[in-house]
């Protein structure tokens, strides 16, 4: 067919159950073998943008369309699922969520079955993507142990099998660890070189331009801000709502002459006595598995941020979980306060230490914000009327005033990642530690999120420096570490490879390629700044002096 | 989105289908591992509430194949093989109260959440009474021992989970909808 | 706490048969005992052996097995234990009425004079109920060890289900491990809250409304899952054509040899019982004179 794979004129969407315009009036058109990002913060439209490419709008989801949307001529509400599902591919944010089949085969297989092909057709295809994606030394793995970045692959090749024209990525690096994201862009890449019109939908521009996307298209509130070239720098795209190379950040900070304010990093009081200890931890989850940790030594000190790196399961997790005592070491000893942890419970650890778990679906379950903060207090037996201040203190701490009698199920994931904080401050832990608090959010959310964290405002010490003695989080996101922590642990080959000053440890760039961290232009513009900086710093404090 | 026609079966039905099914599994499993305190042979299955409520969220086909694939899978691995009289009642269980969906519009409206709770005592009634009786032929035991030694413990034990438990679900569901979609 | 199939491939009989043929033998051992209410010893005994052999055959390691073990043996005491034995309601009515020798009185309360009098015809039962149970048990018993949980769907399907049905099955064992997960992972928030499922507060009634922390996260995240699971499916087009299932099932001699083997055996059962009227409950001579000499 001669027309173009991809044309939408002036589209316009409303959920049946909003008030507002979910995407309003967007037009653009795509050739075969071309490359489109869409960037945006959360809310602005994007997956709405997508249900209405891959027709599950107006199918699957109610409201008012407006406009059109073609696919090679015809519009997709005109069209059979059968024949969409083979026209676009579509991959959504988290594989673990879209993988139906409990074995690698089967999945690949699912859609061509769907179709209710021959089955020797079938075999061709699952063959064909398994070998275009080089995953068929997963073929006879079970769907349920894969790491991330194979479930991706996975979910991909259970989509080349349909052999569709459009490829719809949304946000498909969300949920892998930089060095897998950067393989799978590569993918990405090379099935647009081979003729396929990909849409990828990422907020963070400056990993999805290693893609060499043609086109960004750059939303706010349903509505394009930007639609043109990537190397000409769009002054419209806000550095605070996407995640852009520093360099840009720069040139645009320079250009509408904001003046960032400058802050003071927490200091570390090492020296003093340490208020957690490892020593020489050992650890395996059962005998016949090999050990995870081996010879672990660590302290955390007063006034620690720490910032923990290293490869998807090299074993970060693990190694928190002996600080609260989920685990307790094979050998060695891991010591809180003094007391060694193998003698008290997880309650009585928790008086001291607060745990923040990644995804807030895994704990919030109460009917209101009050009772979900009172559920810690009320286990560790605090008196009533204690409760109630901690309460209301940590509510407006994190500052959910207003919320109190909401159902926490109902907030937005920003408001839910602050009442699971919320609920550790409630607890008047000494010692805060976030297992990936940023993992599946975007950009915007998450450095507003790790800002009213992490960062001092106006004079002030910053949140978790005045509530808590020490912070320790673990992170994929090498920038965060740049950005916020005042103390790094690289963790790889069962044990902590490096650990010291974000300034000390980070400079060693083979070092961090070794363990799968990928330098970012943040931190190689913080290198070659920092005889004059003296520290590491945000994007926009750099522009002070770059 | 939700379609509330009580007997459509398509891909949203096998989806609710198959999770209950897993949920009621992997609960009943953890429940058979870890028992609850029993008062006499009764034992509390928490995981009765979280099948009767994918009935009622979710309408009656769902309920049937989580509480009859549910039952299996948590026997299954809990090792004790296959008892089909009681899969086949806990799907009777689950069915019945799904027919409550369509009568219910706002899940954290006490109206609305009484009734599901009543549908669920009817499930409770007649799939445990449908799995007692069989289970004279399967067992061999007697009239009084199906209604007296099986009938009323799995009946109070279901039921006092249900009547707790369900509310609470209902409501903390109104406000997962209240944000769907992020 | 990780759910997991305890699947192996092994070389063994059971293992070559088609699925559908251990679904069909195991319903016919079921029928031909429930149906026609087969309780004579001489019909279970065979009947018990050769599940037995079956169950043999397929060569499971104990240690896969041990913990399983345990949770039969709990069922069969409060089965055999309580019904049959203690409340002396459990079987037929026949088995308490009957004229039989007693071995031995229990007396719980003997106060308020409740005394429970184990007969002979009480433990004959009790033992028959015991065989009984397996007979039929046995065959379901080994399936998670011997079946590839990704055969049940095919099975079915190849047995005559839906596409709907038959994927449901399949699905659902998908889903399995990851809200075992999801569990574990909640257990953990919690407790890191300083929750203790082990020792919770307050009656019955308060400790299973203490159990919502775990319930509630765990249930919630499936249903948001749910919803992406289902665009994730009509994205690929499920159920908008008759669905090819990948893979063939095909009947082998062995196969027709079982399948006839449980048919038969039902068939027998039916015609003794209606037939001959042989096969009901009955405790043998040889027993009660015994006893009374
Ligand atoms: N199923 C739905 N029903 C009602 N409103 C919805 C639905 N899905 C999304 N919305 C609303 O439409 C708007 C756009 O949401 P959308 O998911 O498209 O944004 P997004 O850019 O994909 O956000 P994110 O980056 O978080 O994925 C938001 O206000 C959202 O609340
Ligand atoms: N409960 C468990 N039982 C057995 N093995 C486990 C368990 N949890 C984790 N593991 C294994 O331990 C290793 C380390 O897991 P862990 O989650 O600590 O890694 P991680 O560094 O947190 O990875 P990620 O960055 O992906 O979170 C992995 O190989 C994982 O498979
Ligand atoms: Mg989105
Ligand atoms: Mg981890």
């Amino acid at each position: 067919m001669a027309e173009s794979p991809l044309v939408i004129e002036n589209l316009t969407f409303q959920y049946r159950t909003r008030p507002e315009k979910a995407i309003e009036n967007i037009s653009f058109e795509l050739k075969p073998g071309e490359m489109l990002l869409i960037a945006g913060s959360s809310g602005c439209g994007k997956t709405t943008l997508a249900r209405c490419i891959n027709g599950l709008i107006p199918r699957s989801y109610r409201g008012a369309r407006e406009g059109r949307v073609l696919l090679h001529g015809t519009d997709v509400a005109d069209m059979q699922i059968a024949e969409v599902a083979q026209t676009v591919g579509t991959l959504l944010q988290d594989p673990e969520r879209q993988i139906v089949a409990s074995n690698v085969y089967n999945e690949i297989a699912f859609g061509p079955e769907n179709l209710g092909l021959a089955n020797d057709e079938i075999f061709k295809r699952v063959e064909q993507a398994m070998k275009r994606l080089r995953i068929e030394y997963l073929r006879e793995r079970e769907t349920f142990n894969l790491s991330g970045g194979e479930k991706q692959k996975v979910a991909l090749a259970g989509l080349l099998a349909m052999n569709p024209s459009i490829l719809l990525l949304d946000e498909p690096l969300a949920s892998l660890d930089p060095e897998s994201a950067h393989e799978a862009l590569e993918v990405f890449r090379s099935l647009a070189d081979e003729g396929k019109t990909v849409v990828l939908i990422e907020h963070r521009v400056e990993d999805a331009i290693f893609a060499k996307p043609n086109r960004l298209l750059y939303m706010e509130a349903g509505q394009v801000k930007y639609l043109g070239a990537i190397d000409s720098l769009p002054t419209e795209i806000n550095h605070r709502e996407v995640k852009l190379p520093a360099e840009w950040v720069v040139k645009r900070v320079h250009q509408m002459g904001v003046t960032p304010k400058k802050t003071e990093p927490a200091v570390s009081e090492a020296g003093g006595t340490p208020l957690v200890v490892f020593e020489n931890v050992d650890f395996r989850y059962s005998d016949e598995t090999p050990l995870i940790l081996q010879g672990v030594n660590l302290q955390i000190h007063q006034g620690d941020l720490i910032a923990v790196l290293g490869p998807n399961g090299a074993g970060k997790s693990t190694l928190v979980k002996h600080a609260i005592g989920l685990l307790k070491p094979t050998r060695g000893r891991v010591i809180v306060e003094g007391k060694d942890t193998q003698s008290m419970s997880v309650a009585q650890i928790a008086h001291t230490l607060g745990f923040v778990f990644q995804s807030p679906t895994h704990m919030l379950y109460a009917p209101t914000v009050r009772e979900e903060l009172e559920f810690g207090p009320k286990n560790l037996e605090f008196e009533e009327v204690d409760i109630k201040k901690l309460v209301a203190a940590s509510v407006s701490t994190v500052n959910l005033k207003g919320f109190e009698e909401y159902p926490p199920l109902g907030l937005s994931f920003g408001q839910q990642k602050r009442t699971t904080i919320a609920a550790v401050l409630a607890m008047q832990s000494k010692i805060m530690i976030m297992d990936e608090p940023t993992a599946g959010q975007d950009y915007s959310n998450y450095t507003h999120f790790m800002d009213a964290m992490c960062r001092p405002m106006n004079g002030s010490k910053s949140l978790v420096a005045a509530n808590f003695n020490a912070t320790l989080f673990i992170t994929h996101d090498l920038d965060l570490a740049v950005t916020y922590a005042n103390r790094i642990l690289l963790f790889g080959d069962k044990h902590i490879v490096a650990d010291g000053r974000p300034e000390d440890v980070l400079k060693d760039f083979d070092l961090l390629m070794k363990y799968r961290v990928r330098p970012t232009s943040l931190l190689r513009m913080n290198v070659n700044l920092l005889p004059r900086t003296g520290q590491f710093l945000s994007a926009e404090e750099l522009a002070a002096y770059a | 989105m939700n379609n509330n026609s009580t007997w459509e079966f398509g891909t949203r039905q096998v989806v609710y289908g198959a999770i209950g099914a897993a949920l009621y599994g992997v609960f009943s499993w953890a429940t058979n591992i870890f028992p609850l305190p029993a008062a006499g042979n009764v034992t509390f299955r928490p995981a009765v509430a979280v099948l009767i409520f994918f009935g009622a969220a979710y309408g009656p086909w769902v309920g049937l194949l989580a509480g009859f694939i549910g039952n299996t899978l948590g026997d299954m691995i809990t090792g004790w093989g296959f008892y089909w009289n009681w899969s086949l009642g806990n799907g009777l269980m689950g069915m019945v109260a799904g027919l409550v969906m369509a009568a219910i519009n706002d899940f954290k409206a006490r109206p609305d959440i009484m009734k599901a709770v009543a549908y669920g005592l009817g499930g409770i009634a007649v799939g445990m009474l449908f799995a007692s009786l069989t289970e004279m032929f399967v067992g061999g035991i007697d009239f009084n021992t199906a209604l007296v030694g099986y009938f009323v413990p799995a009946f109070i034990g279901n039921a006092v989970v249900t009547i707790i438990l369900l509310p609470i679900l209902m409501i903390a569901f109104a406000g997962v909808a209240a944000r769907r979609g992020r | 706490m990780l759910v997991t199939w305890k699947y192996r491939p092994r070389n063994t009989f059971i293992q070559r048969l088609d699925p559908r043929t251990r679904f069909i033998f195991m319903a016919c051992i079921i029928l031909a005992l429930t149906i026609p209410e087969i309780w004579d010893y001489r019909l279970l005994l065979p009947l018990f052996l050769l599940s037995l052999t079956l169950f043999l055959m397929a060569r499971i390691e104990w240690k896969d097995m041990k913990r399983a073990w345990f949770y039969i043996f709990i069922l069969l005491f409060f089965i055999v234990g309580l019904n049959a034995l203690l409340s002396g309601r459990g079987g037929p009515s026949s088995v308490t009425n009957l004229p039989s020798p007693v071995l031995f009185t229990i007396s719980l309360w003997a106060d308020r004079g409740w005394v429970v009098q184990i007969t002979v015809s009480k433990v004959w039962f009790a033992l028959n109920q015991i065989m009984r149970m397996l007979t039929m048990a046995l065959p379901a018993i080994m399936l998670p060890y011997t079946l590839d949980p990704n055969i049940y769907g095919t099975a079915f399907k190849r047995m005559g289900a839906s596409d709907r049905v038959s994927f449901t099955m399949d699905l659902a064992f998908r889903f399995m491990p990851t809200f075992a997960r999801d569990l574990t992972i909640t257990v953990d928030a919690q407790r890191a809250r300083g929750y203790e499922v082990e020792k919770l507060k307050g009656g019955l009634f308060e400790k299973i409304r203490k159990l919502a922390p775990l319930v509630i996260p765990v249930t919630m995240q499936s249903t948001v899952t749910g919803e992406e699971v289902i665009d994730a499916m009509d994205l690929r087009a499920f159920g908008t054509a008759p669905r090819t299932w990948l893979k063939e099932l095909h009947y082998a001699p062995r196969d027709y040899f079982m399948i006839g083997l449980g048919v038969a055996i039902f068939l027998v059962c039916c015609i003794l019982k209606w037939g001959f009227g042989i096969g009901g409950f009955f405790v043998p001579d040889f027993f009660t004179n015994f006893m009374i000499n």
